[in-house]
């Protein structure tokens, strides 16, 4: 991980974020703000998706990347994500047209009559990764003013940290792979007991909703949730929008299936970290969850 | 240049009236279908000195033989030269027929048209043909300046060395201790045995393992002609084939040879580790026995563990606990020096560790084990006495599944098959049906290998065991935490639907690797290792267990993955090489030993320096330095650094590469590439991608030197000046030197000519520099390849340019301009 | 219009497959739909040709989670396959409903989702209005890049 002098980034707002889930987005600013990291805002467009466009049409998925990366580079600033798939989109393009003289000529001649060209000067991260900075933490722990005592799962879904080769090529294991723990990390710093499960890293199954069957990819939260429950876990933490609605709105769907499931809360990670610096449920936007985690805040001392 | 060259010549001690002969083989189709070998035969005897030139078959066959020793007897022939293969395969069967012939056998050369040119121009016969031609020409042009040599004969002491004390170096030891020679074998562990003792039985026989080792572990014990070192290391190897000086590090025991083996020490002592013979799976103590049947059978302790390894006797339980007092915390790790004439390399293999493919959950989920870690819990000797039980609670499980091909066949860990896993689980399925007839069993493979003697009856057994086979490797494994089960998902590719099966125990079946340690084994001898790690032997067909250093031998899974049946095979091999060299007592040494005319000499001393075998000697004061002749490898290195003009190599003289420099070049120089490439990596390399048909363009012309040292920067300053349009040098990878780090004189010589042409405004990417192994055919291709793309770009003036910059060069002292 | 599938994709790289099915036995989509899974896909495409693929609907069923990849012991880049077969078949008129609005959608909008009473909601949660998208850059691009070749906007 590269460390800044100035934690100063052109923050990338996606679209499921500042339209569906407003909350996270100002829980994500207030955490910022308290944390000494500064966020610019610049009108971008849809990252494009790595589920629809660039599998329709490549071309037009990786020049309408480029132009977000354009605009981050002509500000000089590091793009920060808040979702998981603007990063995958985000990230592998900027490798791809670092890496490929002829993409990246191509790419150019499109964007020259916007006046724009991409160099390659910028890199693109996520707020967990940044949050995971060690300047960044040592914030983290004089800000916090509560713990969040409760066992929590951690979903980092896919497109944060694969392929490996390309999001996360220096962490690379021996067989090539790489396992996050960075969520888990962090959560563990504000009093949570993050707890292990079977088929973390599966996947929420999102796409495969959006794309084909909404049921079908319903059927892999079912999947997820049967395993998370059996190690009693309470919440769940993502770190991504699709993720988030997936496991939301897939409880409220699933219960109308298969009555008396419990359910269990989600939360997007940086209402976690809002929470223990003090904010309230409302300031973090957890009235709008589907899934209600009133009670379960409520048993740690939250209201 | 020209009269320089005849001058040279003048100075070489041919005769008067050289008769050349030229026999261009067709190797059946293997030349014949790409080269027209009429043709170059027909051009060979238009060359100057070539008396006769003729077409064959088979040169190398019998009447191909006869036939070059009938022309010498009768055509007074006094060189030869054979176009056709590798001289590395045939180079010795031609010397032996030119010497029963009468002939000097170093008046032999040969033309590499086969690995070097119709393998490899496999769709091009013009351009294949043309280059024949140049190798023909070059071959002829070496040959008639070639000097009659005599092999000088190196004693070998009637002794031997065997590094490592598996089933391989035991049997390599008998052998040859049998044959009546003195044998050194070195184990670093407490005892012999190595992985066969580990293992509970063998396929495809099912005999038990240890039961068969024993008593060959015992022979070696107990042999007068067997000095058995065991927790011992090989520190240092100098000397060559023949007489070889070993240190030996003989780390202390702390228990004497009075030691019973009673086993009264270990209640007494109160440190733990996990015992490395029971994979893990059970516990020892720092003073212990590596296992029952142990050789020697003697107990040792782990001094790392044991609370007295501060020099002080902290504790002094096992000492009070053992009657015969035997234990000696006084003991000292001592230096052994030992004269050897061959060594046998058979330190063995490592198992692949499967951790780092978190999806089959091996150290997370306790009842994923590896099929060693299996091997030991069935075995009698074993953690659980030979109970078949699981390691989360003990319990027999009702069901198995194997997964085949973990850490093997992959990009991601091991890319090669490792040979034994197929059988190793048939036997152990059937193991378990025999002993545990209700549990079932599950196989999970991609292929199965059955491949040996008795493997396809054994397969078969177990089929008809009730052994289950599907054909998918499950994607991941999940753990069920209520009661250790695993769920294995994946897909049976022969059915094409999705399974999941419930099981309560998984058994990775891992591949095997070559050790950890192995790289240190290679430096101290020099060895080569393919591109897996396993040491490479001479040649892959003809000379399995030889090595490219003299006198050393290969034997069992050190040199490839292989089961006990092979390595024993191998073993004896490797016994029965280093016997003909024992019971002959003599070598001959290559007369390819560096000479000094010590008229010439001016004792700078700068060829001594860079000598890594300290095989050459003499002073300021006494005028000259010379060669001492048994300890001169023939690298060659030391040639370029002479200035005076006083060294040359036997059999690589100056004026034999020049004359092939200079018919590499008669014709359109500017398209071809001269490559010098050393004997033993890039030119074995270069082959390599021969054999394997690896297809490349014609340009370069191949000079062969023993060591990339030899090439000396006036060679390349010629090749330019005569218009080459590109120099390619090529070596082994630096610290795979066979002669010792002597490339390191090559980068030297090639950096300063790459200064050179950047001060002379030349494009240095023209001289290129490459390291290529002997198993790296695709990388010399490749080399190739990039070298020509870079000589569509070369223009004539480039060319013109570079001639009239470097043809102005200094000439040496004492040679006419 | 047709695209040559194998100028976008090396078809050497397929020939490492030897079929070991540990990216199908990965597959989340398999597990709960009629999917055509990697190993399938990789062989019918060596054996068949890519059209048997590229016009079956069971081509997009597909989580895009990627663990095929990470799975495969061959390296083999499975995702650019199916990126590739995926384009080739939209070029063909194959793109699930779905995947049309959507696309559809962001072509218009530049955003992928629809924006409705939205700076109410954010004011409710203190945030300042949503920057607009400049819709118009976009569309030149997409014009130039030609995505009307496989999606009208």
């Amino acid at each position: 991980m590269y460390c800044k002098d100035t934690m100063k980034y052109a923050l990338f707002l996606g679209c499921a974020i500042p339209i569906k889930y407003p909350g996270f987005e100002a829980a994500t600013r207030r955490v910022c703000e308290r944390l000494g990291i500064e966020l610019v805002d610049m009108p971008f467009a849809c990252c494009p998706p790595p589920t629809s466009l660039k599998m329709v049409h490549h071309d037009s998925w990786l020049a309408l990347a480029a132009l977000n990366l354009c605009r981050a580079e002509e500000a000089g600033l590091d793009l920060l994500t808040l979702c998981s798939g603007c990063v995958n989109t985000l990230k592998e393009a900027n490798h791809t047209l670092k890496k490929s003289d002829s993409k990246r000529r191509k790419i150019n001649r499109i964007l020259e009559d916007q006046n724009h060209h991409y160099k390659g000067t910028i890199e693109v991260t996520h707020i967990l990764d940044v949050l995971y900075q060690d300047s960044v933490v040592e914030k983290l722990i004089k800000e916090m003013s509560l713990e969040l005592p409760m066992k929590i799962g951690c979903h980092y879904g896919c497109h944060y940290f694969r392929p490996p080769k390309i999001m996360y090529p220096d962490e690379l294991s021996d067989s090539e792979s790489y396992v996050p723990v960075k969520m888990d990390h962090l959560l563990s710093i504000i009093g949570m007991e993050p707890t292990e499960y079977s088929r973390k890293f599966l996947c929420c199954g999102s796409p495969l909703g959006a794309n084909a069957d909404q049921d079908a990819g319903y059927a892999i939260v079912k999947e997820k949730l049967g395993h998370i429950r059996e190690r009693h876990i309470d919440a769940l933490s993502v770190i991504c929008p699709s993720c988030f609605e997936q496991f939301d709105m897939g409880q409220i769907a699933l219960s109308r299936k298969f009555k008396d499931q419990s359910k269990i809360p989600i939360f997007y990670l940086t209402q976690l970290v809002g929470l223990s610096m003090g904010m309230t449920p409302k300031e973090v936007g957890l009235d709008v969850h589907r899934v209600k985690s009133k009670k379960l805040l409520e048993s740690i001392g939250i209201s | 240049m020209k009269q320089a060259l005849d001058d040279m010549d003048k100075k070489a001690n041919s005769p008067a009236d050289l008769r050349v002969g030229v026999y261009v083989c067709h190797c059946g189709k293997n030349i014949g279908s790409t080269v027209d070998c009429e043709a170059v035969a027909k051009f060979a005897s238009t060359l100057p000195h070539v008396t006769l030139a003729k077409d064959s078959l088979y040169t190398c066959s019998e009447p191909g033989q006869e036939q070059i020793k009938t022309d010498i007897r009768e055509q007074k022939l006094n060189r030869v030269v054979v176009a056709s293969c590798t001289p590395r395969l045939h180079e010795p069967t031609f010397r032996a027929a030119c010497e029963s012939a009468g002939l000097n056998p170093y008046l032999l050369e040969m033309a590499n048209i086969r690995e070097h040119c119709s393998w490899v121009h496999l769709h091009e016969r013009e351009a294949a043909t043309s280059k024949a031609k140049d190798l023909v020409a070059m071959a002829v042009a070496r040959a008639v300046r070639l000097e009659p040599q005599f092999e000088l004969s190196v004693p070998v002491k009637r002794s031997s060395l065997v590094i490592g004390g598996g089933v391989a170096g035991i049997q390599a030891a008998l052998d040859m201790a049998d044959a009546g020679y003195q044998v050194c074998l070195v184990e670093k562990s407490g005892s012999i045995g190595g992985r066969m003792a580990q293992i509970d039985k063998t396929f495809p026989t099912m005999d038990c393992s240890i039961c068969i080792l024993a008593p060959k572990m015992s022979e070696v014990g107990r042999h007068p002609n067997i000095q058995m070192l065991t927790l011992s290391e090989i520190k240092e190897v100098t000397g060559h084939i023949g007489n070889f000086k070993v240190k030996i590090l003989k780390k202390a025991r702390y228990v004497t040879d009075g030691c019973t083996a009673c086993g009264d020490c270990i209640q007494a002592c109160p440190q733990l580790a996990p015992d490395e013979f029971n994979a893990g799976l059970s516990i020892r103590r720092a003073i212990y026995i590596p296992f029952a049947q142990a050789v020697p059978s003697r107990y040792l302790v782990d001094m790392g563990l044991c609370l007295n390894n501060q020099g002080i006797v902290a504790c002094d339980r096992c000492f009070q606990a053992c009657t015969r007092k035997c234990i000696d915390f006084a003991d000292q790790d001592k230096i052994v020096e030992i004269e050897v004439g061959t060594i046998v390399v058979a330190t063995g293999v490592d198992v692949y560790d499967p951790t780092a493919l978190t999806e089959l959950g091996y150290g997370r989920f306790p009842n994923v084990i590896t099929t060693l870690e299996f091997e030991r819990l069935i075995n009698a000797g074993g953690p659980s006495s030979g109970e078949l039980i699981r390691p989360s609670d003990r319990k027999r499980p009702k069901n198995i599944a194997f997964l085949q091909c973990i850490g093997s066949r992959s990009k991601r860990s091991n890319p090669y098959c490792s040979n034994v896993c197929c059988m190793n689980t048939i036997k152990d399925a059937l193991l378990i049906k025999e002993h545990w007839p209700e549990t079932e069993v599950f196989v999970f493979y991609i292929d199965i290998r059955a491949f040996g003697k008795g493997f396809e009856d054994l397969f078969q057994r177990a089929r008809r065991e009730g052994v289950t086979f599907i054909r998918g490797i499950p994607g991941e494994i999940i753990e069920d935490i209520s009661n250790g089960n695993l769920t294995l998902l994946g897909e049976n590719t022969l059915l094409g639907t999705q399974y999941r099966y419930t099981m309560e125990m998984v058994i990775l079946s891992v591949g095997i690797k070559p050790r950890s340690d192995a790289p240190i084994v290679q430096r101290l001898l020099n060895l080569s290792t393919d591109t897996d790690g396993f040491y490479m032997e001479a040649h892959p067909k003809l000379r399995p267990v030889d090595t490219t250093t003299g006198g050393v031998f290969l034997a069992g899974a050190a040199e490839g993955p292989k089961d006990i049946k092979d390595s024993v095979t191998q073993a004896s091999a490797a016994a029965s090489r280093a016997n003909i060299l024992m019971s002959k007592g003599e070598v001959k040494i290559p007369a390819v030993t560096a000479r000094i005319n010590t008229d010439k000499c001016v004792a700078c001393g700068l060829c001594a320096k860079v000598c890594s075998y300290h095989a050459i000697e003499g002073s300021k004061e006494l005028g000259y330095y010379r060669v001492v002749e048994a300890m001169c490898q023939g690298c060659g290195a030391c040639v370029p650094e002479c200035k005076f003009g006083a060294l040359d190599q036997a059999h690589f003289s100056d004026a034999q590469i020049v004359s092939q420099i200079h018919e590499a070049l008669a014709n359109e120089p500017e398209r071809k590439i001269v490559a010098f490439a050393c004997n033993w990596c890039s030119y074995a390399g270069a082959d390599f991608a021969g054999v394997s048909r690896i297809q490349y363009p014609d340009n370069v012309r191949i000079i062969r030197t023993m060591c990339s040292a030899r090439v000396a920067p006036e060679w390349i300053e010629l090749a330019f000046s005569m218009g080459a349009g590109a120099v390619l040098v090529s070596g082994c990878h630096p610290s795979d030197c066979h002669y010792n780090n002597a490339n390191q004189n090559t980068v030297r010589r090639v950096e300063k000519f790459w200064k050179r042409l950047d001060k002379l405004g030349l494009n240095k990417d023209r001289l290129r520099l490459a390291w290529v192994s002997a198993a790296e055919g695709a990388q010399f291709a490749k080399v190739i390849k990039e070298m020509e793309q870079g000589l569509r770009e070369l223009t004539p003036d480039q060319v013109l340019e570079t001639k009239q910059k470097l043809a102005k060069r200094v000439p040496r002292k004492g040679e006419p301009v | 219009m047709t695209v040559k599938l194998w100028n976008f994709f090396p078809r050497e790289a397929l020939y490492e497959c030897y079929q070991c099915a540990r990216c199908t036995g990965s597959c989340p989509a398999l597990e709960v739909a009629e999917a055509l899974g990697p190993r399938e896909t990789i062989l019918k495409c060596l054996n068949l040709g890519h059209d048997e693929v590229v016009e079956d609907e069971r081509l997009w069923v597909c989580c895009t989670c990627n663990v095929c990849e990470d799975r495969c012991p061959q390296k083999i880049p499975i995702s650019d396959l199916l990126v590739a077969l995926r384009n080739s078949a939209a070029r063909r008129g194959n793109i699930p409903d779905k995947l049309q609005i959507a696309i559809e959608l962001l072509a218009k909008t530049g955003r992928s989702m629809i924006v409705h009473q939205l700076d109410e909601m954010r004011a409710h949660h203190g945030l300042a209005p949503l920057m607009p998208v400049p819709i118009d850059e976009v569309r030149e691009v997409l014009k130039k890049t030609k995505l009307d070749d496989v999606i009208e906007f």
